[in-house]
């Protein structure tokens, strides 16, 4: 069989193993893992109207794996009536991390200057990271959509660490150790995470010596949070795809080892 | 339909060709994507860098001192000729110098000393053995004697060291699972929006 035939097949199986997962309708329930509940449960119990940053530090590339993630935890937070502020130290999270938090405080009717706030996009993150905890506003003297941040309601009372509870960085690179390391060891900010899977095994270390407070992790971790929540997001709706398509390369890898084994042999190699 | 689900709906499945192979619409989607990736960054750099901490505070607030990060920005440019090349050196080692002094501090902190700290752990907790505990020492110490050079890998550091690969594959097996499943949420999202978003077939 020739390789692209090959490559056909495997790629149609897995679109069709995916596809029809989710045309099933099946409510894929998942129990949380510690790192997720733990997120859960802070945002939880924090007093109304406590100050939380969103970091929207990732690019456009990994939106479909940390969109439900925000989207779960931008959800928990508007819900319990918290206030946002929101900023991206990744040139391509700005509009995506405005339009999220938008289309999310449109849900539970929140106002933009009262409830929440868009920063915008600051070059220099560690400059950035550094010197919110001097002055959030000196670092950001205007906001996305260009008023002045001083006269924005809900800036009165915030103007560094000492004034937010927790920073949440949606990442899918190194962004949140550069919180961990400047926010959190300098200026002791809480720092916790929504993660791409691919970087979970990355801030381990960070997690493990609760540097990094807690983490909800890849299309799993937004499942999890979705139904601790009890809002069905993109997460629970991708579980059992997820699940069925890990299934399907755990059978190409064993067919593949059967027919590589069985073609040594044929060749005599034993 | 909205015209920006439209055009996504388009691109990605131009993209998905890619996987029956290389093909011109594959090609131009690529491009768009690397092309408005360029810039918007570009842009955005423009507004919140160029404009907002050097143009707007030098020209219409008049502050002065702007003038010498000013200076040194410019002088980065003088890399293109070989004759004023040396100028360069001079922002460089600024940058350098200052991004060092502010980084080394905080990761000797945060990837170092608090690493260190978490690698100690009581193996007695709460009148139970916590396994996690010589686990965990087992691995730093086998891990960094495979990284140890100075002395050959013989007798029991060569014992050690191979333990350590283990330890280093079991973490690299771990990563190479979560890519995969980073890979298939990726595209797992993707479907979500195709099915959802672009074609209704799911609510």
């Amino acid at each position: 069989m020739d390789r692209l035939r090959t490559r056909w097949i495997i790629f149609s199986g897995l679109a069709i193993v995916v596809i029809v997962s989710y045309l099933i309708t099946i409510k894929f329930k998942t129990a949380p893992s510690p790192a997720t509940l733990k997120a859960y449960k802070y945002l939880d119990t924090l007093p109304e109207k406590s100050v939380v940053i969103f970091s929207f530090d990732h690019e456009a590339s990994s939106l479909p794996e940390i969109q439900p993630i925000a989207l779960a935890m931008l959800r928990h937070a508007f819900k319990n009536d918290l206030k946002i502020v929101g900023l991206s130290l990744f040139a391509e999270g700005t509009a995506i991390g405005y339009d999220l938090l938008s289309k999310t405080a449109r849900e539970y009717d929140r106002q933009y200057g009262s409830d929440y706030i868009f920063l915008g996009f600051k070059p220099q993150y560690i400059s950035a990271i550094l010197g919110m905890g001097e002055s959030i506003k000196r670092v950001f003297p205007e906001d996305y959509l260009g008023n002045m941040t001083d006269t924005m309601p809900i800036m009165l009372g915030i103007d560094s660490y000492d004034n937010i509870e927790m920073v949440v960085s949606i990442a899918d690179g190194d962004r949140t150790v550069q919180w961990v390391e400047y926010a959190g060891a300098r200026y002791n900010q809480k720092v916790m995470a929504g993660l791409t899977a691919a970087m979970i095994t990355s801030y381990d270390p960070y997690l493990s010596s609760e540097q990094l407070y807690a983490v909800v992790g890849g299309l799993r971790g937004a499942a999890e949070y979705e139904n601790l929540l009890d809002k069905r997001g993109g997460g629970s709706r991708g579980m059992l795809a997820q699940s069925a398509a890990h299934l399907y390369i755990l059978a190409l890898v064993i067919v593949g080892n059967i027919i590589y084994f069985r073609n040594r042999r044929r060749r005599g190699g034993g | 339909m909205d015209i920006g689900i439209l055009v996504a709906g388009i691109l990605t499945l131009a993209v998905f060709s890619f996987l029956y192979k290389d093909n011109p619409v594959y090609k131009a989607a690529e491009s768009w994507l690397i092309g408005l990736s360029v810039g918007y960054a570009l842009v955005i750099f423009w507004q919140t860098t160029i404009i907002d901490l050097l143009l707007v505070p030098l020209f219409s607030e008049g502050r002065l001192i702007l003038i010498i990060p000013f200076l040194l920005g410019l002088m980065m440019f003088s890399r293109f000729s070989k004759k004023t090349s040396w100028l360069s050196r001079i922002p460089i080692a600024l940058m350098i110098g200052a991004g060092a002094g502010v980084a080394i501090p905080a990761m000797l902190y945060a990837r170092t000393l608090k690493q260190m700290s978490a690698s100690v752990m009581p193996i007695i907790e709460n009148g139970s053995l916590n396994i996690e505990a010589p686990v965990v020492a087992l691995g730093v110490i086998s891990t960094l004697a495979y990284f140890y050079f100075s002395r050959e890998h013989k007798g029991v550091m060569g014992s050690t060291a191979r333990l350590g690969t283990y330890f280093l594959m079991i973490f690299f097996g771990a990563t190479f699972g979560y890519t995969v499943m980073s890979r298939m949420s990726t595209f797992i999202g993707r479907v979500d929006f195709l099915l959802t978003d672009f074609l209704h077939l799911i609510k």
